[in-house]
C-alpha cells in the first residue's frame, strides 16, 4: 500500500521531490567526501611522518653554531633519543634555473639540503628515502605541481648543472604555508656549492617521549643553546601538514551543514503544504480511529524513499569524486594506510545524514497531534489564524497596488510557510556578502594596520646574508644623499630571552629602532618612545599574559632588563608574535633588517624600487604595495575565488529554492488562483502577486543577511583573523557591489525563479477547481 | 427585449479518444437582459458546464457565445477576466472567499483591483450592500468565523460590487440549510427586481420554481423549457407543483 501511495505522490510532484532529492543527494555526497577525506588526510599524514621520521623539536638558527655543546646537551638530557644539525644552504631564487625558468620571482625561501643522516628523511614518491646521486638533484613536489621542474630536465643552481632526478615529499616543508622549500642533493655536490649561499642550521632532535616535548623545550630555552631563528615542533609540523586540506575539509563540511538545512526547509515546507492539503483525510484518518503514528508511517516511508534514494545518489557520487580531491593529498603526502576505513566512515557519515532526515521529518509530523478530527473534517483546512496581519486590510490599502497588497499580505497571514523561504535567503545573502567583505577588507590599503606596520611607500628587506648592520648602514647612506626620499626608518629583529611569570625563559622576536617616524595604530596604548619601554603584538601580549602597564624583564647578557608595555598592536606576519622597542643593544645577533622610506612622489616608487634593487642586490626591495600582494597574494587570490563561487552557489541556492517554493505554492494555491480568475483577476495579476510575495520575502532577507553578515558575519571573520594576530576587526565594505550589486543579483535570481516558478498559473482552470 | 447573452450550437467535450464524451452537445442558449432564469437537470447533465461556456470561464469547441454582442470566443484571456470582473457576478455553492481576506476586504477586491484610488467609495458600496443582506456586523471578521449562510451573502455582495448585467449562481444554496437557503433566494429575487438578469443552475425544484424560466438539462442537451410568471411571493407551492409535474413528464 505504501508503495502505491508513495509512488502515486512522487508523480504528482515530480519538479518538488526531485529538487528535494538533488538537496539530499549533495548533502549525503560531501558529508561522505567529508569524512573519507578526514580519514584518508590524517592516516596519509602519519604515513608520511612516521616514514620520514620527522623530528620531535627543531630549531632553526642562522650565525654561528656550537655543535659540541649542542650534542653534549642532547646526550645529559635524557629523554633525547636521536640528534642531528641539518644545513640548510639558502639559494636566492634567480640563481635557480630550471630549462631557462629562474625562481627569482617565487616568494619561498628555496635552498639545498642534504639527506638526513639519522631521520628527517626527504621520501620519493613512492615513500621511499631517497639516495641521491652527484649530479642529481630533486626538486619538492610543489614545483611539480606549478610545472616548474619535469624528471630528466636540466636545473642550474649557482652555475652548476644537475639533472632532475624526482620529486621529493618533505615532512617538514611540504606545505605551501611553510615559507622554505629543500632541494635534496648529494654530499659532494652540498659541499661544492656550500660558499656560494647562506647556511641556515637546522638543529632537530627526536625524543624518546613525546608527550614529554614541552619540559623539553624549556629545557632546551633554559640551556642557553642557539636560539637564532623560529622553532617548531610535531604537532606543529602535523598541523602545518593537515591544514590546507583541513581547510578544505572545513568548509566541504560547513557546505555540507548549509545544503543539510535547505534540504530541511525544502522537507518541513513540502510536508506543511501537503499536511495542509491533506487536512480532511488526516482528520479522517484520526475520526476512525487510526493511530497518529499509523498515519505518520505513510507520510514517513515517503520521505524515507526520497532520503534513501539522494543518499545512495549522494554516496556514489562521493565515490566518483573523491579521487579528484583526494590527488592532492596522495601526490603531497602518499596513500593512507587506513584508506580501508575511510569506505566505511563514508557509509557511516550517509546514515548520519539519512537518519537526521527521518528524524526531522518525524519532527515535523508531530503537528498531526494537534489535529482536531472533528475540525478537519468540517472546514478542512487548520484554523489557526495567524496574528499581526488582522490589521493589514485592503480596505484600508492607499498605498500599494492591490496585486502587492495581495502579495504581501498573503506572506504575512502564512508567516510559517514562508520563514522557510526567508531562511534560505537570508543565508544567501550572508553567504554572498561575508566573502566579499573578507575579500575587501584584505585587499583594501588599510589592511596594513594588521600587519604591525606603519604606512610607507617602500621596504627593504636584509635577511638570510652575513653582516645586516653594515649593509643597512650603506643604503642608508644612498637614502640620506637622495632627494626622492623624504624620509626613511631602519628598524633591526633581534631575538632576546623574555621571563616568563613561572620564572621560565621564552624567545621573543623585538624589532628595535625609531617606530615614531612611521607609527602605526595600536589596539591599546602607544608606540614605545622611552629606552624600557615595549610594545607588544596581540599574540605575544596574550601568550605572555601582559597589558599595557605591565613589565616584562627581558635577559640580556646575563643582566636582567626590566621594559614596560607601552602598547598592543595587530600584527599577522611572522606567526603574529612580535614586539617594538627603541633601546640600543649590541649584544645580540641581528636576524633582519627592514628599512622603511616615503617618497616625494609616490608615482615613482615602482622606478625608485627598482633602482635600488638593482644597486642592493643582497636586499629585497619593493613598493608597499608589493609587498602587500607578495605576502598575501595567495590569500587574497583564494579568498576572491571563495568568494565568486559562495555568490555562484548562493544564487544557484536562491534561485532553485525560490522555484521549488513558487511551484509549490502554485500547486498548493491553485483554488484561491481560480476564484480570483473566476472574478476577473488576470493571470499576470496573479503572477504580480506570487512576485510581490517573493520580492517581499526578498527584501526582508536581504536586510536580514546582511545585517546578520555585518555582525555575525564580522564576528567570524575577526575570530579568524585574530587567529593570526589582528584585533578589533571591522569589515572594510565595498557598498557598490555588497549592498547594490548583490542585492541586484538576488532580484534577479528570484524574479526568474518566480517567473518560471509561476507559469502554471496560465494553465489552471477555473471549471476544473471550482466546479461543485 | 435586447438579449445578454446568445449561446448558438455549443459543444463541449472531455476526455480523448475513445473516452470522449460531449458534455454539452450542441446547446444553444438565449438569456435576455433582466430576466431571472434557471438550469435544472441531474448530476453530471451539463448544467455547470454550460454556466462556465456562457460567461467565458471555459472555452468551447465548437459554436459561439456572444455576451452583450461580443464574442466570447474572439477574446483573448485578459479580455475575458475584465468582463467577468466588470459585467459579471458570480456566486458559487461553496462560498469562493480566500482565507486570508477578512470579510470586507474579500468583498472589495475586484473593485479594488481597478480602482483603488477610490477605496472610500468602494468600501461605502460594500457596507451598503452587507447591511441589505444583514452581514454589516461581520466586516471584521474571518472567513472561518462565520456561518455558510453568512459566507454565501458575502459571496453575493462581491458579485454585486460591479453592477454586473448578469449574475451566475451555480447550486448557490446547495450547502445551505432550508432557511438559509430560502433568505438567499430572497436576495437574489430582488437583485432580479432591480433589473439585473440571473441565471442560477440547480437541482432543487424549489429554487427553480422562483425562477421564471427553466431550462431542463439531460446528456448534454436542453430538453426542455417551461416559464413561470414573475414570482409574487406567495404562490410558491402553486409553482412547485408545475415544476415538479414537468421533471416527471420529461423523467429528470
Amino acid at each position: 500500500m505504501y508503495y502505491r501511495i508513495i509512488r502515486k505522490d512522487i508523480l504528482k510532484s515530480k519538479v518538488i521531490t526531485l529538487t528535494t532529492m538533488i538537496f539530499i543527494a549533495a548533502a549525503a555526497m560531501l558529508v561522505s567526501l567529508a569524512a573519507i577525506l578526514v580519514v584518508n588526510l590524517s592516516g596519509a599524514i602519519d604515513t608520511l611522518m612516521t616514514q620520514a621520521k620527522t623530528p620531535h623539536f627543531m630549531q632553526m638558527h642562522s650565525g654561528e653554531i656550537d655543535t659540541g655543546r649542542l650534542t653534549a646537551f642532547a646526550e645529559e638530557y635524557g629523554n633525547v633519543d636521536e640528534f642531528q644539525v641539518l644545513e640548510f644552504l639558502n639559494v636566492d631564487g634567480a640563481q635557480i634555473i630550471f630549462e631557462e625558468r629562474s625562481l627569482a620571482d617565487n616568494v619561498q625561501d628555496n635552498g639545498l639540503s642534504k639527506q638526513g643522516e639519522k631521520f628527517d628523511y626527504l621520501l620519493d614518491l613512492d615513500g621511499n628515502v631517497i639516495n641521491v646521486s652527484d649530479g642529481e638533484i630533486y626538486v619538492p613536489i610543489c614545483y611539480m605541481r606549478d610545472n616548474t621542474a619535469k624528471v630528466g630536465g636540466k636545473a642550474v643552481i649557482c652555475g652548476k648543472e644537475f639533472t632532475v632526478a624526482g620529486f621529493l615529499r618533505d615532512s617538514q616543508m611540504n606545505s605551501m604555508l611553510s615559507s622554505s622549500k629543500r632541494f635534496l642533493v648529494s654530499e659532494n655536490d652540498y659541499m661544492e656549492i656550500k660558499g656560494l649561499g647562506s647556511t641556515e642550521y637546522l638543529i632537530e632532535f627526536r625524543l624518546k617521549d613525546l608527550s614529554a616535548l614541552g619540559a623539553f623545550e624549556t629545557a632546551y630555552t633554559s640551556a642557553g643553546l642557539e636560539t637564532n631563528g623560529p622553532t617548531i615542533t610535531y604537532p606543529l609540523f602535523k598541523m602545518i601538514n593537515a591544514i590546507s586540506d583541513g581547510l578544505m575539509i572545513a568548509v566541504i563540511l560547513l557546505v555540507s551543514a548549509l545544503v543539510v538545512a535547505i534540504a530541511f526547509m525544502c522537507i518541513r515546507f513540502t510536508l506543511l503544504a501537503k499536511i495542509e492539503d491533506d487536512y480532511r483525510e488526516i482528520g479522517v484518518m484520526k475520526a476512525i480511529g487510526l493511530r497518529v503514528t499509523d498515519i505518520k508511517k505513510i507520510y514517513l516511508a515517503k520521505y524515507a524513499a526520497i532520503a534513501m534514494v539522494g543518499c545512495i545518489l549522494g554516496f556514489a557520487l562521493s565515490f566518483v569524486l573523491r579521487g579528484i580531491l583526494l590527488e592532492n593529498i596522495r601526490l603531497y603526502m602518499g596513500e593512507s594506510e587506513n584508506s580501508s576505513f575511510a569506505l566505511l566512515f563514508g557509509i557511516i557519515g550517509i546514515l548520519l545524514v539519512f537518519l537526521a532526515i527521518i528524524a526531522y521529518v518525524n519532527g515535523v509530523l508531530k503537528r498531526f497531534r494537534k489535529i482536531s478530527a472533528a475540525e478537519a473534517i468540517r472546514f478542512g483546512t487548520s484554523q489557526e489564524k495567524s496574528a499581526g496581519a488582522k490589521h493589514f486590510c485592503l480596505s484600508r490599502n492607499r498605498l500599494f497596488d492591490t496585486n502587492i497588497f495581495l502579495g504581501v499580505k498573503d506572506v504575512l497571514a502564512r508567516k510559517s510557510i514562508y520563514v522557510t523561504m526567508l531562511a534560505v535567503l537570508v543565508i544567501s545573502a550572508f553567504i554572498i556578502i561575508v566573502p566579499q567583505n573578507l575579500y575587501t577588507t584584505i585587499s583594501s590599503k588599510s589592511f596594513i594596520t594588521y600587519m604591525g606596520i606603519g604606512s610607507s611607500d617602500m621596504r627593504i628587506d636584509i635577511q638570510q646574508t652575513d653582516n645586516i648592520s653594515e649593509k643597512s648602514v650603506e643604503i642608508l647612506k644612498t637614502m640620506k644623499g637622495d632627494t626622492t626620499i623624504s624620509k626613511y626608518a631602519v628598524l633591526t629583529t633581534k631575538t632576546f630571552k623574555a621571563k616568563t611569570e613561572d620564572g621560565l625563559e621564552e624567545s621573543i622576536k623585538i624589532e628595535l629602532g625609531d617606530h615614531s617616524i612611521f607609527p602605526l595604530e595600536y589596539s591599546e596604548g602607544r608606540a614605545p618612545v622611552a629606552e624600557d619601554e615595549i610594545a607588544l603584538s596581540v599574540i605575544n601580549a596574550n601568550e605572555l599574559d601582559k597589558k599595557v602597564g605591565d613589565v616584562i624583564p627581558l635577559v640580556i647578557e646575563g643582566k636582567e632588563k626590566k621594559l614596560t608595555v607601552c602598547g598592543v598592536y595587530s600584527d599577522i606576519t611572522n606567526g603574529g608574535k612580535t614586539a617594538k622597542a627603541v633601546f640600543n643593544d649590541n649584544s645580540a645577533d641581528i636576524m633582519w633588517s627592514v628599512i622603511y622610506a616615503e617618497l616625494m612622489d609616490k608615482s615613482l616608487v615602482g622606478r625608485t624600487a627598482s633602482e635600488y634593487a638593482n644597486r642592493f642586490h643582497f636586499a629585497k626591495i619593493s613598493g608597499i604595495d608589493d609587498y602587500i600582494s607578495q605576502t598575501f597574494g595567495p590569500t587574497i587570490s583564494s579568498i576572491r575565488k571563495a568568494s565568486f563561487a559562495a555568490i555562484a552557489v548562493a544564487l544557484i541556492i536562491t534561485l532553485l529554492v525560490t522555484l521549488l517554493f513558487m511551484k509549490m505554492l502554485v500547486a498548493k494555491d491553485r483554488y484561491s488562483i481560480a476564484v480570483m480568475k473566476a472574478f476577473g483577476f488576470t493571470n499576470s495579476d496573479i503572477t504580480a502577486q506570487y512576485v510581490s510575495r517573493s520580492v517581499f520575502v526578498l527584501i526582508v532577507g536581504i536586510v536580514l543577511g546582511t545585517l546578520l553578515a555585518n555582525t555575525l558575519g564580522e564576528i567570524l571573520a575577526g575570530i579568524l583573523i585574530s587567529s593570526f594576530g589582528a584585533s578589533s576587526f571591522k569589515f572594510a565594505v565595498n557598498p557598490l557591489s555588497a549592498y547594490l550589486l548583490s542585492p541586484l543579483m538576488m532580484v534577479c535570481s528570484v524574479l526568474i525563479a518566480t517567473t518560471i516558478g509561476t507559469s502554471g498559473v496560465g494553465q489552471i482552470k477555473i471549471s476544473e477547481n471550482i466546479k461543485e | 427585449m435586447k438579449k445578454i447573452i446568445i449561446g448558438e450550437n455549443i459543444v463541449k467535450s472531455f476526455g480523448e479518444g475513445d473516452e470522449k464524451r460531449n458534455v454539452l452537445d450542441v446547446v444553444s442558449v438565449e438569456i435576455n437582459e433582466g430576466e431571472f432564469v434557471s438550469v435544472m437537470g441531474p448530476s453530471g447533465s451539463g448544467k455547470s458546464t454550460l454556466m462556465f461556456a456562457l460567461s467565458g470561464m471555459d472555452g468551447i469547441d465548437d459554436g459561439k457565445v456572444v455576451f452583450d454582442g461580443r464574442d466570447l470566443s474572439a477574446l483573448r484571456e485578459n479580455e475575458l477576466a475584465d468582463i467577468r470582473r466588470t459585467e459579471m457576478g458570480f456566486v458559487f455553492q461553496q462560498p469562493t472567499l480566500l482565507k486570508n481576506l477578512n470579510i470586507l476586504d474579500n468583498i472589495i477586491i475586484p473593485s479594488m483591483r481597478d480602482n483603488r484610488k477610490n477605496a472610500a467609495e468602494i468600501t461605502e458600496k460594500a457596507r451598503a450592500l452587507m447591511k441589505k443582506v444583514s452581514i454589516e456586523e461581520l466586516e471584521k471578521r474571518d472567513i472561518t468565523q462565520v456561518s455558510g449562510g453568512q459566507l454565501q451573502r458575502a459571496g453575493i455582495c462581491r458579485a454585486l460590487m460591479s453592477n454586473p448585467k448578469i449574475i451566475f449562481g451555480d447550486e448557490p444554496t446547495g450547502a445551505l440549510n432550508s432557511k438559509s437557503a430560502q433568505e438567499i433566494m430572497n436576495i437574489f429575487s430582488e437583485i432580479n427586481a432591480n433589473g439585473t438578469a440571473v441565471m442560477l443552475v440547480t437541482h432543487d425544484a424549489t429554487v427553480a420554481a422562483r425562477t421564471e424560466r427553466i431550462m431542463f438539462m439531460r446528456d448534454g442537451k436542453i430538453v426542455s423549457e417551461m416559464r413561470l410568471p414573475k414570482f409574487i411571493g406567495t404562490d410558491i407551492n402553486d409553482r412547485m407543483e408545475k415544476v415538479t409535474a414537468k421533471m416527471r413528464e420529461i423523467g429528470i
